[in-house]
């Protein structure tokens, strides 16, 4: 089998689980996250917004991973209010699509 | 002991109970045990803990059992209230009852916040209202006493610091003006174990905690057997899994100086759980 039909064959394989696993994920940097105790605010802040499913805090690398429902739009004004009254600081936000990653043959992020 | 005196007129005797809570301060996981911190709610957040505290000195010993509502009214200011229940001894005497009700806001006015740290600064409000059931020995300070704070804090993922200094501001009760207190505190703290945010967290503390007290007057005279200082050295933890805390420490007292005949604090105790929502 060439390299192209190899590739092809893995995104066609892939499409059924992209499917299944479409959603949105937003990657955020925020500071201020010493403690675990502290930064549940967050967390709850988050899982109140509907479509959200999923929130993980990394504190060593000050990262919220918020996995939403497809279509749920997370701005980067509204996460600056929302860690701001968690009584943190957003810095930056960036998109993955793990569907998107998955019809170009790339493993999601 | 606050005012223990011996000598003096009953009426000058306060409960311990109104004075650790004045000193304590609201309780939050992530402050130190016995100082003043910076730390608030998140807006929208409400807290509950639930305290337990002890205080000896020489014959006389005090119990409080305290409930603290706190709610995040921005994600820099919170307000609570603490209501207390007391019991005291003082020789062969006990008491026990409904101490002083505590009103209390904390306004975080500055943060800086990095990769892993927040820097920030607080003042801190508290009033004691004269709620306390009396009696002898007395359950409560019998008059209306105010507190103003100024904290300051650092916290990363290994290492803590504060800085606070309190200004409680007694009230007089009849004729007696109680003596105000200035309250200092250092206090490090250090995370063994840098931990995940769904894994439990321990932070052990070290506080120096110090009370200055002036003398009180009754009827324009200087009481004797009053005021004076106290210096504690206070070893704490904190351990915290996802929204729920406890938090203990001890003071042990290093230097004792109050005027004339007054029994100095032999230890204190305190014990929170506590949990946010």
């Amino acid at each position: 089998m060439s390299k192209r039909h190899g590739i092809l064959l893995a995104a066609l394989l892939a499409l059924p689980l992209a499917a299944q696993a479409a959603g949105v994920r937003y990657v955020m940097r925020v500071d201020g996250l010493a403690c675990p105790y502290c930064a549940y605010g967050v967390e709850k802040k988050l899982k109140a917004i509907e479509g959200v499913e999923r929130v993980d805090v990394d504190l060593d690398r000050g990262l919220v991973v918020v996995d939403a429902r497809e279509g749920v739009v997370l701005t980067e004004e509204a996460m600056r209010k929302l860690m701001k009254d968690a009584g943190f600081t957003f810095r930056s936000m960036r998109v993955e699509r793990p569907d998107e990653a998955a019809v170009a043959g790339e493993p999601a992020a | 002991m606050r005012n223990p005196m011996r000598r003096s007129p009953a009426a000058l005797r306060a409960g311990l109970a109104g004075v650790l809570a004045l000193a304590s301060g609201a309780v939050a996981a992530h402050d130190p045990v016995f100082g003043l911190g910076p730390h608030v709610l998140y807006k929208g957040g409400f807290e509950a803990s639930l305290k337990w505290h002890e205080a000896r000195a020489g014959r006389e010993r005090e119990r409080e059992l305290g409930l603290e509502l706190t709610y995040g009214i921005t994600g820099d200011w919170a307000a609570g209230i603490e209501l207390p229940w007391v019991r005291v001894e003082d020789g062969g005497a006990t008491n026990s009852g409904r101490g002083d009700i505590q009103l209390f806001t904390k306004w975080r006015f500055w943060r800086r916040d990095g990769l892993g740290v927040q820097e920030s600064a607080a003042v801190a409000a508290r009033v004691s209202l004269d709620t306390g059931a009396g009696g002898t020995p007395r359950v409560g300070t019998g008059a209306t006493d105010w507190m103003l704070g100024l904290a300051y804090g650092y916290e990363s993922r290994k290492w803590y610091r504060w800085a606070s200094v309190r200004w409680r501001r007694n009230g007089d009760r009849g004729a007696l003006d109680r003596g105000d207190r200035i309250l200092v505190d250092l206090v490090g703290g250090w995370r063994p174990r840098l931990s995940g945010y769904l894994e439990p967290d321990t932070v052990w503390l070290l506080e120096l905690n110090g009370e200055i007290t002036r003398r009180a007057r009754l009827g324009g005279a200087t009481v004797a057997d009053s005021g004076g200082q106290e210096w504690f050295v206070s070893p704490g933890i904190f351990w915290t899994l996802r929204n729920y805390a406890i938090k203990a420490g001890v003071q042990i007292p290093v230097r004792s100086d109050l005027n004339g005949a007054q029994a100095s604090t032999d230890w204190r105790a305190l014990l929170v759980l506590e949990g946010h929502w």
